[in-house]
């Protein structure tokens, strides 16, 4: 060391190892530092403990599943009114609430083909879908045959999967704004001129 | 525990931490001057300014409005939604490389003059501090002195000022977040009723508290990056705080001869927050608060010298030779500030307040259908404004005879919602020869703004058989 006014003199601090001519002081660390890292080390523990010696809390993924479940369960919940049978489904047809949302649904998303009068075919021979007033059903005309339907879609002929992209719940109110044009028992006739594709 | 003689700082050991690795506590001396009263206005104004942003409206929303529950921010009257989210790396860059620029030219004119630790610590804490324990001398003898009702007095009011302050401050910062009404609606409530929100206050309280309180220029000296990024940034032409050797030395009483214009008064070192002897030259800890600026003025004045022993100046400058502003590393940090700049303002003026997607929908490529060739598309809009605006569609680059369905009526969507519409495009038969694109176009019903995006529309061979792919139809 030179003799530097700025640096100290006494080199017994001065550890005995130098890179590209650098040496360091083996001066101590501060004392809130060194709390770090003992502090850490007594969360290490605790950590440890509660984990893996204990296992007081579920897994990784025992706690995914429950995340799920709960995700599940507000998905049924929202639904809830909707029973998903035929019963259901002509009870909803008959709410002027749900009829008006399904009505929504359905002029938002399925009169480009269908049309506005849900006639379809009939209405306008150039047009797209089949007519959905009539008695004539394609893929099924029970109420949770058509929500499957349209769920589903026939990606054959064109109607689109529309399960992921409306979910179940503006599905179902779709559904029953179409069976607000029918009466519960009025007859099904299958299209005999075009045989189901499933 | 304190020493009796004074402690004289030494460039290889932090004046802060003792050999033992306890903490030497400072008592910095009150410096008064230009600098002190420069800084005071600076930092009044910037406290102003951080209390004052959440409670100015510009376009019906505070200036900052970090609305992370409805994931929108509101900056001076622009609203970005979260899907614009990669503008933060502008953000980060950009305070990089103004970091860059400015230390490079500057040197720590920021940790001394802007940075909100000192700010509120030399300009609120520290004046809590003077104003209630005395000046420096006072302070010291009152933490030597023996824990009495006077002193413990004295410690409940100071700390229970801090802790308010820190309150205040930890509010401030919350009001950034949730708006003032919603801070205001939380603290009128049981903690019970936002546990969330009240633990996060508390905590942070308690963190701005044991900084200021205690922990104060550790965190520059050991916590800050900063500090020590800054040895790479400057050189000998960087604006620094220094001593002015050639003129200085060698030290003596005012009357010697044959000696400097330093009177080794020792003020520098008593007034400096950090601890350090400046006339040991530039070093890690000094945060450019220049204080000892301030008291050797004083004393310089005093003695009828002239001021600037110690003073705002390049190593170049102390060394006398002349200071160079433009010199590559500046040209450098400058370039990329600029080009960093430049990027992020064209990239936030091509916000656009919505987001349109067109996808194919599931199913077959295309359908062909009595006489026609028939495509399917699903176009996904989301409204990224925080009020319900209506949406049109508009078809571009369609050849003439091909038909879409689908997108004839506008729609409303309401803020942050997402809508979805099927799009039918549609070419008779006899019509189509080969693929050919066009575009599908989203405004608003002002017509603020215009976002395209271009999709294909195919259709079997004209050569091939029509029944060997996707011919199906629903009457034969």
């Amino acid at each position: 060391m030179s003799a530097d006014p700025n640096h100290l003199q006494n080199d017994q601090d001065v550890r005995a190892h130098a890179y590209d001519g650098i040496q360091e002081y083996n001066h101590r660390l501060p004392n809130w530092w060194l709390f770090t890292l003992y502090g850490a080390i007594i969360f290490w523990i605790a950590y440890w403990s509660y984990y893996e010696w204990f296992q007081a809390a579920p897994e990784g993924a025992a706690r995914v599943e429950l995340a799920m479940q709960r995700i599940e369960a507000a998905k049924l919940a929202s639904n809830a009114s909707s029973k998903l049978d035929d019963k259901g489904l002509w009870e909803m047809s008959r709410n002027a609430v749900i009829v008006d949302a399904g009505k929504q649904v359905f002029q938002a998303n399925c009169i480009p083909c269908h049309l506005a009068s849900l006639r379809g075919k009939h209405e306008n021979p150039t047009a797209i879908g089949p007519d959905l007033t009539d008695q004539i059903w394609i893929h099924g005309g029970h109420p949770t045959e058509i929500y499957s339907t349209v769920t589903t879609g026939v990606p054959l002929k064109g109607m689109p999967t529309w399960g992921p992209v409306l979910g179940p719940k503006r599905i179902s109110e779709a559904v029953a704004y179409v069976l607000s044009y029918h009466k519960e028992g009025e007859p099904i006739i299958p299209d005999a001129a075009s045989a189901p594709a499933n | 525990m304190q020493e009796n003689a004074p402690y004289r700082p030494e460039r290889d050991v932090v004046t802060t931490i003792r050999d033992d690795g306890s903490r030497r506590f400072l008592f910095p001396a009150d410096a008064k001057g230009r600098f002190l009263t420069g800084r005071r206005i600076v930092a009044l104004v910037l406290i102003g300014i951080y209390a004052l942003l959440p409670w100015i409206k510009v376009g019906g929303y505070p200036a900052i409005f970090l609305d992370v529950a409805d994931r929108r921010f509101h900056l001076m009257g622009r609203t970005l939604a979260i899907q614009d989210l990669w503008l933060m790396f502008f953000l980060i860059s950009g305070v990089g490389f103004s970091l860059f620029f400015i230390t490079a030219l500057f040197g720590r004119i920021w940790c001394g003059w802007a940075c909100p630790h000192t700010v509120f610590l030399d300009h609120v804490y520290r004046r809590i501090e003077r104003w209630i324990d005395g000046d420096a001398i006072e302070r010291r003898s009152l933490a030597k002195a023996p824990l009495g009702a006077a002193k413990f007095a004295r410690r409940a009011l100071k700390h229970t000022l801090y802790i308010l302050f820190s309150a205040a401050i930890a509010h401030m910062f919350l009001s950034y977040f949730v708006s003032i009404p919603a801070v205001w609606a939380m603290m009128g409530d049981a903690p019970t009723k936002n546990w969330g929100t009240f633990v996060f206050i508390a905590v942070a309280t308690g963190i701005v508290y044991f900084n200021f309180a205690w922990f104060r220029e550790q965190l520059c000296i050991v916590i800050c990056p900063y500090g020590r990024l800054q040895s790479v940034l400057t050189d000998d032409h960087t604006l620094t705080i220094g001593y002015d050797t050639a003129r200085g030395e060698p030290r003596g009483k005012p009357e010697s001869a044959g000696v400097g214009d330093c009177v080794d008064c020792d003020r520098c070192v008593k007034v400096c927050p950090t601890g350090i002897d400046i006339r040991q030259g530039l070093q890690l800890e000094c945060v450019g608060c220049a204080a000892c600026i301030d008291a050797c003025d004083d004393v310089m004045q005093k003695l009828g010298r002239r001021p600037g022993l110690v003073r705002y100046d390049s190593l170049a400058g102390f060394a006398g030779r002349a200071k160079r502003w433009v010199r590559p590393r500046t040209i450098l940090y400058g370039v990329l500030l600029a080009i960093g700049a430049s990027v992020a303002a064209w990239n936030i003026g091509g916000i656009r307040p919505a987001i349109l997607g067109v996808t194919r929908m599931v199913g077959a490529p295309y359908y062909v259908d009595g006489g026609s060739v028939r495509n399917q598309f699903l176009v996904r809009i989301v409204n990224k404004r925080s009020e319900p605006a209506e949406f049109k569609l508009r078809m571009l680059d369609l050849p003439p005879g091909v038909e879409a369905r689908g997108i004839e009526a506008p729609f409303k969507i309401a803020p942050l919602g997402e809508e979805t519409r099927p799009l039918i495009v549609q070419e008779p038969r006899s019509l189509y020869t080969v693929p050919f694109s066009f575009q599908v176009e989203v405004s608003d019903s002002s017509g603020s703004f215009r976002i395209a995006r271009s999709m294909g529309f195919m259709g079997p061979d004209p050569a091939a058989d029509t029944a060997a792919h996707g011919s199906a139809t629903d009457h034969p």
